[in-house]
């Protein structure tokens, strides 16, 4: 393409066209453009419409086109291949970097920022080896006095060297950084000098000021990228003028830049902003060069918080200078800066105090947008809030100074209640930052789990929990001052472990009748504050509250709870649906006579909800309280399982067939524990719905996965012979469902569920066909993928298989499959392998398989297998004398909802559909020691002498003495 | 032109290698060169300097006599012995200033030669000793001024005056040839050709005054300073000796630079350090390393913390003087540099065998590091990482568990915060490890929950969007890994007519 109006203005006819809104004409133009971009001169002529163009749409159109350009070809990807050829000529490519710079410096903004962002792409491939003299042009600008041009080199300084800031430290990288220091730091730093004083002799005009501190801005910016890697020495020698300046920066204001926007940050606080980000970049990694300014710092920004308003603008500049004062304030070599009293008093009174008032704009959160207002209260992600820095100050104040900073806060406390309580309707606000103050001054560590773990011992809790909080629950109208009303209920809800306990039952009626405010924040937290107590540990593993405590209050705690759910704004709220799974598992037996009129109201939340499930939390503790009135109701009465499959089937039936994927990993789960609560054969409603559950579709998310084996297994469980008789055609699916699970690392244990349930239930004759099949499968998995979760499950099986089919029978099928695979097997994987398997029944099931395969199986004692007889038998005794796992004790009331195990984001297991541990060789053998001593016995019997000798050859001596103690245990002796 | 810090690092060819290769510093630096740490390359003797044997010549008021330049070097190129003398005092005496001494037009002057001459004039002792002091202080200065001194050729001279009768101008040439030494490599070597070392080491008797066996130190320091190339293997090991000895004297000065010459001598390829194992040196550079004085502390912990850059067996020779009892007061040192040396030498015994690893746990390491991790400068927190991310790799499945329990996890995870990539990283690295270690024990849910709890895994799944590429991929393989499954597609069911997975598969040879 040469460079001739011709082209320029079919170039111009294109670019328009690709900017109109109808595809068929813009799709064909952006084809065109991409289809001539490898010719000669095709930026130079984008270049030339960007300067020269009449339209000003058709220069900012080339500029884009321009700058994707210069992204999608400028970087040559090592050795040329075919399919990606340097578009870009080398003379196009000398002709842009020659010009590029001063067409962006003399180009409108807009367009500045697309050449700007070209030119950092290009420097990152070409800077500085292939672009020499570009620091150099750069660095000319700054003296052209004219700041649309020195901003215009500053913003593209700013996206070639803001890589420093993260990437990693290397020769090549360093070099680069010490070419830009020498040739830029220095005119940087005159430049920063030159726009000070400019800003003071522009100090009154307005214009001036903001292209002025747009300069400063990014000059700041800048020194933070070339500060990052490390402390440079131009830098550190330059120190006194950097600083001096920023510092002097922080304390200046100028009616002209302030912005009368409430919300929006303005230049001002941008800067000062940045400033504050490059004293905790000295502070954290060159505290020991920075020393000597850092307290000027601490007190400029401190000056910088006692002036800076209330508006919503200044919100992060101050909780960033609030976490820099909290930051410093904690490093033992800095004590000093803050331990004078009146430091100290005046942090607290001008700093602190103010930063926690409730503002206006947290009234309006409360009011109206209450989600998030609790999220940020309760849930602590309020990391860059004002309140959240203040209490940071607060707990690293404490750090050295407990005692001054709780002495002069409590002044303030008692202050602000007085102030209060001459007129309450006015003064409710200094009540709210009173409490809020106690509370950050006195709690010193805390968790989600058990709310405040440490406090502050010179803050008397429960005296204030007395004097203060009480009184306004007490109060008999529920929905004044609703504010200090949730105060005083977080107030509960964190100190819960500091406040004795008939304080707190002499809370719960208040807490139950809060559920019936009208603020959401406060029955919110009614809801949560009483779930969270609920759970309190008492003594010998208890809850600290019991159920004949709760006795007076349980119709009152159910309705108002259920009631709560129809308040505005909390038809779906967690807390609430929370607070009622946590009742029901505290007052177990004692809900049964409000099951009928419960379990009605949480089918018809659930059929409302399977609409458009948008709430997780709320839905699973929804289903863990259906699951809790199932369990607690058919404890005390197994026939009441039809009525529950009554109500809940045909909300059950809607959600599978529409497809409500939220829900289905759930109604599995309902689904089996109902299932399991049958004594009987298998239900034909259940059946009926068998083929559906092997679909590969329900298989493929695998949130279904653990709860549809969970469901499975209870089918086999119940109806293995019906499933072998009425729907023998489904067992190949049944089977492909093991083998996709198998084919899964993730997954293989679930795989392994399903398959033990079929050899232990299933009609052997009905699975006969398939079984070479399975051990192919699993032998397949071993050789091409073993992981230690597999062999575990694999050994397990095999065991399990021994114990349901005979050694023998292990044996032969191994054998069938490969000529000596069993020896192959007992060699490299059982022998060497079994110390692994953890778990009582699994470490049982392997016991007793093994003992069949040492005393039940005639080629061990007569083949080439006899070799592997004691290494057998030794490994036997291993996992015998292996230390036990720790049980997990039976406190499921406790389990915290979020902490079950099993992080999955698309699977939740419902702690309350849990099922007892399995033990399917319980009734065979109890004690797996005498059962072996009892084996070999029996053995010895039958071939009287060849025990005795083997063991008395080759067992090693600690093993036998193991032995010897079996079988004297078992009153046997071997013959 | 300071010493560039040691940063080479273990390597025994373990899955990590490549992690501990990285630690080779860049040799490009940003940061102004500190001083302040260690002792000077060169020294110049000025006026002020009155204390005992740092000025041996004594100057009183009355003979202070002033000459222009010119005249100084008329009277040096003349021959009149007296005129000789006062006018080598008076340049001398320039020389000496404190401030902005005339150097250059001194040397200019062109009479470097003639006062090399003067050396060896051993019936004029005043006039040898004038001369001498002359040239050290012109050798102070730059390597400019150092190499007008060698190139007048006062090596040879000067070390012949090491034997001279008179003890202060054996002093002064004691002190001109350190000045000659510390200006780099190949004027060390150059003295060392001279056989410059015999004759100094002979001037160290249990006679020799302290102040002069100071100054004997710092020169033999000098010539074992410096690499590229380290000093001539046979002439450090003659060295050495002496050196242990005078190690072991009672004075400061002279613990001092004998600590930073062992330093040196360390500071290189582990036969290097074998020398200096094998002097039996470390149980006193440890005593050393507990030192109050930071001045006396730091060498000896350079010292000791390149020591345990080199074998196993080097290390534990280390770890048997007592290293690891020293340690934990130089984490928690008030002093960053030294916080940040403390970790820096555990961090390369963490990267010994799991052993050594065992007794950097029970000598109570583990304590000070998590404090160390959790408020030390930043430079210290750094090294902190790396001790970690090394306990981890060599370290046992129980060994990791201990450093967990440690309570490592918290401060380890908040660096994640950090304003560094490559800490980001290393953290990064560390974390698998540390589930590696969770998988074997069937500890991994416990771990990811620990790690969540920590608020960990907030800040790994934030930092998927840092902007370094290797950090990115890093956490993203993390919670790929850890916090969700994967699939093994051959053994992949397909679907068959019915619409359910088929159950087959095809036989294949088994060996496991």
């Amino acid at each position: 393409m040469e460079l001739s109006d011709a082209n320029l203005q079919t170039l111009t006819e294109y670019l328009k066209k690709t900017l109109d809104p109808d595809p068929a004409i813009r799709r064909p133009a952006e084809k065109f453009l991409e289809s001539v971009e490898g010719s000669q001169n095709y930026p130079l002529l984008l270049l030339t419409l960007l300067e020269k163009s009449q339209e000003n749409v058709i220069k900012v159109c080339a500029s884009v086109t321009f700058k994707n350009y210069i992204k999608r070809n400028w970087r040559i990807v090592g050795i040329l291949v075919e399919d990606e050829p340097n578009k870009i000529c080398e003379s196009d490519r000398i002709a842009i970097k020659a010009n590029i710079v001063p067409l962006m410096l003399s180009s409108p903004e807009q367009i500045q920022k697309q050449l700007s962002d070209a030119i950092s792409i290009i420097g990152r491939e070409d800077f500085p080896q292939k672009w020499p003299d570009l620091l150099t042009e750069m660095v000319n600008r700054f003296q052209s006095g004219d700041f649309h041009v020195i901003n215009g080199v500053l913003r593209t300084a700013h996206s070639l060297f803001k890589r420093y800031r993260h990437e990693f430290k290397s020769n090549e990288l360093w070099t680069e950084i010490k070419l830009v220091l020498d040739a830029f730091a220095l005119p940087l730093t005159n430049l920063f000098k030159a726009t000070i004083e400019l800003c003071s002799t522009h100090a009154n005009d307005a214009s001036a000021l903001k292209v002025l501190f747009s300069s400063l801005i990014l000059i700041a910016k800048l020194f933070y990228s070339l500060n990052f890697q490390d402390l440079p020495e131009f830098f550190e020698d330059n120190m006194e003028t950097w600083m001096t300046n920023f510092h002097s920066l922080l304390t200046l204001d100028n009616k002209l830049l302030q912005t009368d926007d409430e919300e929006e940050a303005g230049l001002l606080e941008l800067l000062k902003s940045q400033i504050c980000d490059n004293a905790a970049l000295y502070a954290q990694k060159y505290d020991e060069e920075f020393q000597p300014y850092l307290p000027r710092f601490v007190t400029a920004i401190w000056n910088l918080l006692v002036t800076t308003g209330q508006e919503v603008k200044y919100d992060l500049l101050v909780s960033n200078a609030i976490q820099f004062l909290a930051s410093v304030c904690e490093r033992p070599h800095y004590k000093h800066l803050f331990e004078d009293q009146n430091t100290l008093t005046s942090i607290c009174e001008k700093v602190i105090v103010p930063n926690m008032e409730f503002r206006a704009a947290d009234e309006e959160a409360f009011e109206d947008n209450s989600e998030e207002y609790i999220r940020r209260d309760l849930e602590g992600s309020d990391i860059d809030t004002r309140r959240r820095a203040a209490c940071d100050l607060v707990r690293g104040l404490c750090k050295f100074f407990e005692g001054p900073v709780t002495g002069i806060f409590s002044g303030y406390v008692n202050s602000m209640l007085q102030e209060y309580a001459k007129n309450p309707s006015v003064n409710w606000k200094h009540k709210d930052a009173a409490i809020y103050l106690v509370t950050s001054l006195a709690s010193k560590a805390q968790t989600q789990k058990h709310g405040i773990t440490q406090a502050n011992e010179l803050v008397n809790l429960t005296e204030f929990f007395v004097n203060h909080i009480q009184p306004d629950l007490k109060s008999a109208t529920v929905n004044e001052f609703p504010v200090l009303k949730a105060d005083g209920i977080k107030y509960i809800m964190i100190f819960r472990n500091q406040v004795p306990k008939e304080q707190l039952l002499l809370s719960i009626p208040l807490l139950i009748n809060h559920l019936q405010a009208e603020s959401i924040v406060v029955h919110t937290y009614a809801a949560h504050a009483l779930e969270r107590l609920f759970t309190m540990r008492g003594t010998n593993n208890t809850t600290l509250i019991t159920a004949a405590e709760m006795a007076p209050f349980v119709e009152v705690l159910l309705t108002n709870l259920f009631k709560a759910l129809t308040l505005p704004g909390s038809s779906e709220n967690e807390y609430i649906m929370k607070a009622i799974m946590r009742s029901f598992s505290l007052l177990q037996e004692s809900i049964i006579p409000y099951i009928p009129s419960v379990i009605t109201q949480l089918t018809q939340k659930l059929l409302a909800v399977s609409k458009n499930p948008s709430k997780p939390h709320f839905n699973h503790y929804m289903f863990e309280s259906i699951c809790l009135s199932i369990r607690i109701t058919c404890k005390a009465n197994p026939e009441a399982v039809g009525s529950f499959e009554e109500a809940l089937f045909l909300v059950f039936t809607e959600i599978l067939q529409n497809d409500v994927q939220e829900f289905i990993p759930y109604v599995f789960q309902v689904m089996s524990l109902l299932l399991e609560m049958h004594k009987n054969e298998i239900p034909s409603s259940y059946m009926a719905l068998f083929p559906h559950l092997l679909q590969p579709v329900l298989w493929e998310r695998t949130g279904n996965i653990p709860p549809l084996v969970r469901l499975l297994q209870a089918y086999l469980e119940r109806g293995a012979s019906t499933i072998a008789s009425a729907a023998a055609d489904k067992i190949p699916g049944l089977l492909g469902v093991f083998q996709k699970l198998i084919a899964s690392k993730a997954n293989d244990h679930q795989g392994f569920y399903l398959l033990n349930s079929i050899i232990e239930h299933m009609p052997p004759e009905s699975v006969d066909q398939y079984r070479k099949q399975i051990f192919i499968l699993l032998f397949q998995r071993l050789q091409n993928s073993k992981t230690t979760k597999f062999i575990k499950s694999f050994l397990v099986f095999i065991n399990l298989y021994c114990i349901r089919y005979g050694a023998l029978a292990l044996q032969e099928i191994f054998d069938s499959i490969q000529p000596k695979m069993f020896g192959m097997v007992l060699e490299k994987i059982i022998i060497p392998e079994i110390q692994k398997v953890s778990g009582q029944v699994e470490k049982k099931i392997c016991a007793v398989g093994i003992t069949k395969i040492l005393t039940e199986c005639p080629p061990m004692m007569d083949t080439e297998y006899t070799k592997l007889w004691i290494p057998l038998l030794q490994a036997l005794i291993g996992l015998f004398e292996l230390p036990e796992d720790d049980t997990i004790p039976d406190e499921e009331h406790f389990i915290d909802i979020e902490d079950t195990p099993g992080y999955q984001t698309a699977f939740s297991q419902l702690a309350f559909a849990g099922k007892k541990e399995h033990d399917p060789v319980g009734q065979m053998v109890n004690n797996p020691r005498i059962h072996l001593a009892q084996s070999l016995h029996k053995l010895s019997t039958a071939c009287p002498g060849r025990v005795l000798s083997m063991l008395s050859t080759s067992l090693n001596a600690e093993a036998l003495q193991y032995l010897q103690g079996y079988l004297q245990a078992a009153s046997v002796s071997l013959l | 032109k300071h010493r560039q810090h040691m940063r080479k690092f273990k390597n025994k060819g373990k899955d990590a290698a490549a992690l501990r290769m990285q630690r080779v510093e860049v040799s490009i630096e940003l940061r102004k060169a500190k001083k302040d740490e260690q002792i000077l390359k060169r020294r110049n003797i000025s006026l002020d300097v009155k204390e005992g044997s740092l000025s041996p010549g004594q100057d009183r008021p009355d003979e202070v006599i002033q000459l222009s330049l010119e005249e100084i070097a008329e009277a040096v190129n003349g021959n009149n012995p007296k005129l000789q003398l006062l006018a080598t005092r008076v340049a001398r005496r320039l020389l000496s200033k404190q401030k902005d001494p005339p150097i250059n037009q001194i040397i200019e002057l062109g009479i470097i030669p003639r006062m090399v001459e003067f050396l060896s004039g051993a019936d004029n002792a005043a006039l040898q000793f004038e001369a001498a002091w002359a040239l050290t202080n012109i050798a102070s200065g730059t390597s400019e001024h150092t190499r007008a001194v060698v190139e007048g050729g006062a090596i040879p001279a000067l070390i012949s005056l090491l034997s001279s009768p008179h003890m202060h101008i054996s002093e002064q040439s004691v002190w001109a040839l350190g000045n000659i030494a510390g200006d780099g490599p190949v004027y060390r070597d150059a003295l060392i050709n001279c056989d410059a070392i015999p004759s100094l080491l002979a001037l160290v008797s249990p006679v020799t005054p302290v102040g002069f066996l100071r100054n004997i130190t710092w020169t033999l320091s000098n010539l074992c300073r410096n690499k590229n190339p380290y000093p001539p293997l046979d002439a450090v090991e003659k060295i050495l000796p002496v050196l242990v000895c005078l190690i072991q004297h009672e004075d400061k000065d002279i613990i001092i630079d004998s600590c930073w010459a062992v330093s040196y001598l360390t500071d290189g390829s582990n036969d290097r350090i074998q020398l200096v194992v094998d002097t039996g040196v470390l149980p006193r550079l440890v005593e050393l390393m507990a030192s109050t004085h930071l001045m006396v502390m730091t060498p000896a912990l350079r010292a000791i913390g390149n020591v345990v850059t080199g074998t196993d067996q080097q290390t534990q020779a280390a770890i048997d003087a007592g290293v690891l009892a020293v340690l934990p007061r130089l984490l928690r040192h008030t002093k960053p540099t030294i916080q940040k040396e403390a970790a820096w030498t555990l961090s390369n015994i963490a990267a010994g065998p799991c052993q050594q690893i065992q007794q950097l746990i029970t000598c109570g390491l583990l304590p000070p590091l998590v404090e160390l991790l959790d408020k030390g400068d930043f430079k210290a927190q750094k090294e902190g990482v790396w001790v970690v991310a090394n306990f981890t790799t060599g370290g046992t499945v129980d060994q990791v568990v201990e450093l967990v329990r440690s309570g490592v996890l918290k401060p380890l995870l908040n660096l994640l915060s950090a304003k560094d990539s490559k800490t980001i990283l290393i953290i990064l690295d560390t974390l698998s490890n540390l589930f590696v270690a969770a998988e074997k024990l069937g500890e991994t849910e416990k771990l990811c929950l620990l790690v969540e709890e920590l608020d960990g895994l907030e800040k790994i799944e934030d930092l998927q969007n840092h902007e370094n590429n290797m950090v990115y991929r890093a956490a993203l393989n993390i919670i790929e890994k850890y916090f969700s499954g994967e699939e093994n597609s051959d053994l992949e069911p397909q679907t068959g007519q019915d619409g359910l997975y088929d159950f087959s598969v095809e036989k294949q040879d088994f060996n496991f």
